[in-house]
């Protein structure tokens, strides 16, 4: 009995502030950036500029949204990249060469992106394959056919009104951006409001436990990975509609910009821990850096090895915190 | 102090005046003992009767407050390296195998033979061949421990510790996890251990494997050493009173009114095979009754449960719920059912740690929470505060996580979890296993008053002592098959333990 009624309030304060750390250090990083590049960089607070980093944004941002739950559930995406190249490239080759029509090209990518996901989800879920390599498989199928199929040549997309739009903007602000913030929106009330996204945590946390539970774990895992591969044929999709052509090699790397913006937001690669607004700030870091080093005119190499160093910094700070928090707790 | 220590001939080890507190618990007091060359002493007592605690002084994993231990005549005064220079071999219980290695380089974890800075393959190899031989057994140093049956893995573990050429060689339990059949080759490997000339201290509950394998047997009670027997020439009953001393007499029964059994059972088995472990398991649990399994560790009783709740897969037998037979026995329909299971593994496989208790109590049937697919956030906590209360669950506040609580509140809620899914037929593993005494009346109380409401609970427990106070009727589940039924006041603990330990 020692250790009960004494030990929870104060742990509960632990755990909850490690949380919140997260989160408010985030919001002052990303201030923090904001006054530094408003500062030195020309141009960055911008209403233009601004607007092009919540297009960037959303390119990371919709995927994120999906693996964010995938990787609260213990598991892992990482065929992000090539699956929007390959939608970019479907919805194209679709409308342009196989007289689908937008729409029904648009349909195509949808439906088939929501199917190589769920069939990365069964291969986890049925035959207990590592999700690192049912995903790293489809990374390298997608991405292959990507480029087979186009000879590695960009597919011009016909004219067409609904992509104008896609593309572009909806009373100033970036269609993109606008389907991001209701995607996030839907994956909010999806993980805390349905028993789906509870359950997501509750395998995260503890499969063994899930699933005396009576939860069913393989429906989950599935559609889990469907909602990846969904999500990457819509922002696929958006992308194509910006760039007037689907690109079998187009968001090259974008799924490590994912999984950083993820683990950055505070969700525990571990699985079992993590929200969808630590994500969000976790992509507009990512964003902000991005376009920081663009404006800033650092050599494209190096700002990628600049990239790195602040990821892996910031995770650390963060797994720093996750564990003062965790050690307050037992104590 | 060394010079001066007495040497009897061919005692090995010798512990005297041996003594260690824990906050709040005397776990050893004033222990005396002392073991031969070539002698296999038993050590038995109920859990917490101070067995590990002597275990822990004796391999040096802990230091002793009071008292001494000489092996060979030179005292333990260091860790567990010290312990293990001087001979002190510790094989415990839970495997501590790579079962991805071969036997030959398990046997030397961590210590390979070296020639010029290479791992020398083929002198493992031979010096595992020559340790297997000596105790004569069958096994190939090449092969895969995580391929080997159950019992030669447990056989490579001791040797293990045997080919660091001990003396004293201690056996934490090495049969709890084998089958009846598999044990016999164990107990002949640590006869021929001892033969050898080693010591060895052997603990088990299993008094008729005792019996076959060790010529004398320590019985320890409450922290303290309370005799030392030779087995030829006491009886069970007499091993079970020594072990239980006065406090077993005396224990209040919960149970109060009479289980009709005549109305349809709520859970009726027959036949069970669930392989490798149970065969023909039969019993029906009626309405308002609270049925124990009582079983030594490796007898089956998480199987039985595992079973029955649809998550091992039945090779025949029946099971009928409130007079429908079912088909199949799959997890979802079980709990479609009512049943509910609560593991014997209560952090591995019952919490989910870093969620609220609300949501731990709430997750098994989020339907009475929600308005159609939106969980009403305000309505769950609403609820869980109310079975936290009713359940008398200490927490903080709905939300706090549940690994912030103590085992006995986790229990609790782990159970609270199938009260808020509607479950009527509760099986319940160890619900009691690492709670503290209050914590533990507390879940016989809710264990009792749930069962007075009609649920009906099986109540499995290796702690054979608690189940003459919470159950109407207990089943005896030995080797994989029942072996005996006790109905209302033949349930004491005397006749429970005799029974679980007794030799078929």
């Amino acid at each position: 009995m020692t250790t009960t009624a004494p030990a929870a309030p104060s742990g509960v304060r632990a755990v909850f502030r490690g949380h919140r750390l997260n989160e408010a250090g985030l919001i002052i990083a990303i201030a923090l950036l904001y006054v530094i590049l408003g500062v030195t960089a020309a141009g960055f607070l911008s209403p233009s500029n601004q607007l092009g980093m919540l297009r960037d944004a959303a390119t990371i941002g919709i995927a994120a949204w999906g693996v964010t739950l995938v990787i609260i559930s213990g598991e892992i995406d990482i065929s992000i990249g090539p699956a929007v190249a390959f939608s970019s490239v479907l919805v194209a080759l679709g409308s342009a060469q196989w007289g689908l029509g937008i729409g029904g090209a648009i349909l195509l990518t949808l439906v088939l992106g929501a199917g190589w996901g769920a069939l990365a989800g069964w291969l986890r879920a049925r035959f207990g394959v590592p999700s690192f390599i049912a995903t790293l498989g489809l990374w390298s199928v997608l991405g292959g056919l990507g480029l087979y199929l186009t000879d590695a040549l960009p597919v011009v997309l016909p004219e067409s009104g609904l992509m104008d739009v896609l593309g572009g903007s909806i009373l100033g602000i970036p269609t993109a951006a606008i389907v991001m913030v209701i995607l996030l929106l839907v994956f909010v009330y999806i993980a805390k409001y349905t028993p789906y996204g509870r359950a997501v945590y509750a395998i995260g946390g503890n499969a063994a436990a899930a699933e005396l539970s009576g939860i069913n774990l393989s429906r989950v895992r599935v559609a889990l990975f469907a909602t990846t591969g969904l999500l990457a044929a819509i922002t696929g999709v958006l992308l194509a509609a910006r760039l007037g052509a689907g690109s079998g090699s187009a968001a090259a790397g974008l799924e490590f910009d994912v999984i950083a913006a993820v683990v950055i937001g505070g969700t525990a690669l571990a699985g079992g821990r993590g929200s969808l607004l630590g994500t969000f700030l976790g992509v507009v870091f990512i964003t902000v850096i991005g376009n920081g080093l663009v404006l800033l005119g650092v050599d494209s190499f190096l700002q990628d090895v600049i990239r790195g160093v602040i990821i892996v910094g910031a995770v650390l700070i963060n797994v720093w915190a996750g564990r003062r928090g965790a050690a307050t707790r037992t104590s | 102090m060394t010079e001066h220590i007495q040497r009897a001939p061919g005692v090995v080890v010798a512990v005297s005046g041996l003594t260690k507190h824990y906050p709040g618990v005397q776990a050893l007091t004033d222990a005396d003992m002392s073991i031969r060359a070539g002698e296999v002493r038993a050590l038995l007592g109920r859990n917490g009767a101070g067995k590990s605690t002597l275990i822990r002084l004796l391999s040096g994993v802990e230091t002793p407050d009071a008292g001494t231990i000489v092996v060979d005549g030179q005292p333990l005064d260091g860790g567990v390296r010290r312990a293990g220079e001087l001979g002190v071999q510790p094989v415990h219980q839970e495997l501590s195998l790579v079962p991805q290695l071969s036997v030959a380089e398990n046997l030397f974890l961590g210590s390979w033979p070296l020639q010029g800075g290479r791992i020398d393959y083929g002198r493992m190899r031979d010096e595992t061949s020559r340790v297997l031989g000596e105790l004569e057994l069958r096994i190939s140093p090449d092969a895969t421990v995580g391929e080997l049956p159950l019992a030669e893995q447990q056989l490579v573990e001791i040797a293990r510790a045997v080919r660091r050429q001990p003396r004293l060689l201690i056996l934490d339990e090495p049969t709890s996890a084998l089958a009846a059949s598999e044990v016999k080759t164990v107990l002949e490997t640590v006869r021929r251990i001892a033969e050898s000339g080693v010591a060895v201290i052997y603990v088990s509950h299993r008094l008729d494997e005792i019996r076959q394998v060790a010529s004398s047997a320590t019985v320890m009670r409450d922290g303290r050493i309370v005799e030392t027997v030779g087995l030829e020439d006491v009886t069970t009953e007499q091993v079970v009173d020594l072990m239980l001393g006065e406090t077993a007499q005396s224990v209040e029964r919960l149970v109060t009114g009479e289980v009709d059994r005549d109305v349809t059972p709520l859970l009726r088995v027959r036949g069970l095979h669930v392989p490798p472990k149970l065969q023909d398991v039969s019993f029906d649990v009626f309405p308002g009754e609270v049925l124990g399994i009582a079983g030594l560790m490796g007898a089956g009783r998480s199987e039985l449960l595992r079973a029955l709740a649809g998550f091992e897969s039945i090779a025949a037998g029946t099971v009928t719920v409130a007079g429908e037979r079912l088909a199949a026995v799959r997890p979802r329909a079980m709990k479609r059912l009512g049943v509910g299971l609560t593991p014997e593994d209560r952090k591995g496989e019952a919490i989910i740690p870093l969620l609220g208790v609300d949501e731990n109590l709430t997750l098994a049937d989020y339907r009475s929470v929600s308005t159609g697919p939106t969980i009403g956030w305000r309505r769950l906590r609403e609820t869980a505060r109310t079975l936290i209360q009713r359940l008398g669950i200490a927490a903080a506040g709905p939300q706090t996580p549940i690994v912030n609580l103590s085992g006995g509140n986790q229990q609790k809620a782990v159970i609270g979890r199938w009260l808020h899914a509607g479950s009527r037929i509760l099986l319940l593993d160890e619900p009691t296993r690492g709670v503290d005494v209050q914590a533990k009346e507390e879940i016989y109380g809710l264990v009792r008053e749930l069962a007075d409401r009609g649920a009906a609970i099986v109540f499995v427990s290796g702690e054979l002592e608690e189940l003459p106070l919470v159950c109407d009727r207990v089943l005896i589940l030995r080797d994989g098959g029942l072996a005996g039924e006790m109905t209302g006041d033949e349930i004491t603990t005397d006749s429970v333990i005799a029974a679980a330990m007794a030799t078929t």
